[in-house]
């Protein structure tokens, strides 16, 4: 069997809707990790967008209130880009809460940075106050939030062909 | 009966297990390691993880290690709740003043993410993280 030249290229898309009890993330992780690794292969980025589809996902699940969760993923060869969306049911006051701490995360244009300033930040007792960041660094991804109607859309995109992360060390603060 | 302090001892000295995930400190001939093995990605596994890595801690500090190898090769996945807990265990030693001690990661090539997430806590303090 031959893939025909002129589909090689094309956007692959895959989307889910989900209610999916917490427990269901690792398999939904696991899945995400599969489907990049046959929809861009060579281009070792099954692990960072699995690990990003994890944290969005656990971020969205307790505030969906047992509403459905939609995820969608993007591959585009030809444009270099991969996008990650994912969206659930959200009050005006959570997306507000959200987006106060997606905006502080973005205001750091060093990805590293605002990482190891969640690190010294985030409370080390419960949950919460690292996943974005570990996003944005790790998975190597922008990030940003919409509300449409009643549901909040998080979006997470970058290259496909993303370069080896690298750092000179040392850095904190 | 075996004392599991003792280098050689075959039970864990200190061990935890979850469903999906398990850690547990092993004293052996050349040092102490520390095992995690499964998926931690439970909603807040660092009530299970801290008390763990206290206990683990307080030992390393009593027996004057000037390192501890960490091992993630049969770590599948940790979610960032969990990765925590190796912040606040890096915290722990630095707090330690002049009985602070090094991890000694041990990383599985095939766990991409792995890399990365070392990378990082290498970045939040050099002088307690080593990558093997």
């Amino acid at each position: 069997m031959t893939t025909e030249p002129s589909q090689a290229n094309r956007p692959i898309y895959l989307m889910l809707r989900m209610k999916p009890p917490w427990v269901f993330v690792d398999e939904i992780r696991r899945f995400v990790e599969s489907f990049c690794a046959c929809a861009c292969p060579g281009e070792s980025r099954e692990a960072q967008v699995a690990l990003a589809v994890h944290e969005l996902m656990q971020n969205a699940i307790p505030h969906a209130g047992g509403e459905s969760v939609d995820l969608t993923l993007q591959v585009d060869p030809a444009a270099d880009r991969i996008e990650i969306a994912i969206s659930n049911p959200g009050t005006e006051e959570q997306f507000a809460e959200f987006k106060g701490r997606l905006d502080r995360i973005n205001q750091e244009p060093d990805p590293l940075r605002s990482y190891l300033r969640a690190m010294a930040e985030a409370p080390m007792n419960q949950r919460g106050g690292l996943g974005l960041a570990r996003v944005r660094f790790e998975a190597q991804l922008e990030l940003s939030i919409t509300r449409e109607g009643n549901r909040i859309t998080v979006l997470a995109w970058g290259r496909l062909r993303a370069p080896q992360l690298k750092v000179t060390g040392g850095i904190h603060g | 009966m075996v004392d599991p302090s003792k280098p050689g001892a075959r039970t864990p000295a200190i061990q935890v297990s979850e469903e999906k995930y398990s850690a547990a400190m092993h004293v052996e001939p050349m040092g102490t390691r520390v095992q995690f093995r499964g998926t931690i990605s439970t909603v807040n596994p660092a009530s299970v993880l801290n008390p763990f890595v206290d206990q683990v801690h307080d030992h390393l500090l009593k027996a004057g290690a000037k390192d501890v190898r960490v091992d993630f090769t049969e770590l599948e996945f940790c979610n960032s709740s969990g990765f925590k807990s190796f912040i606040y265990w890096i915290q722990k030693i630095q707090s330690a003043g002049d009985k602070q001690y090094r991890l000694r990661f041990i990383s599985s090539p095939a766990r991409k993410w792995q890399r990365t997430s070392l990378l990082a806590l290498s970045c939040y303090s050099p002088s307690a993280v080593e990558i093997g």
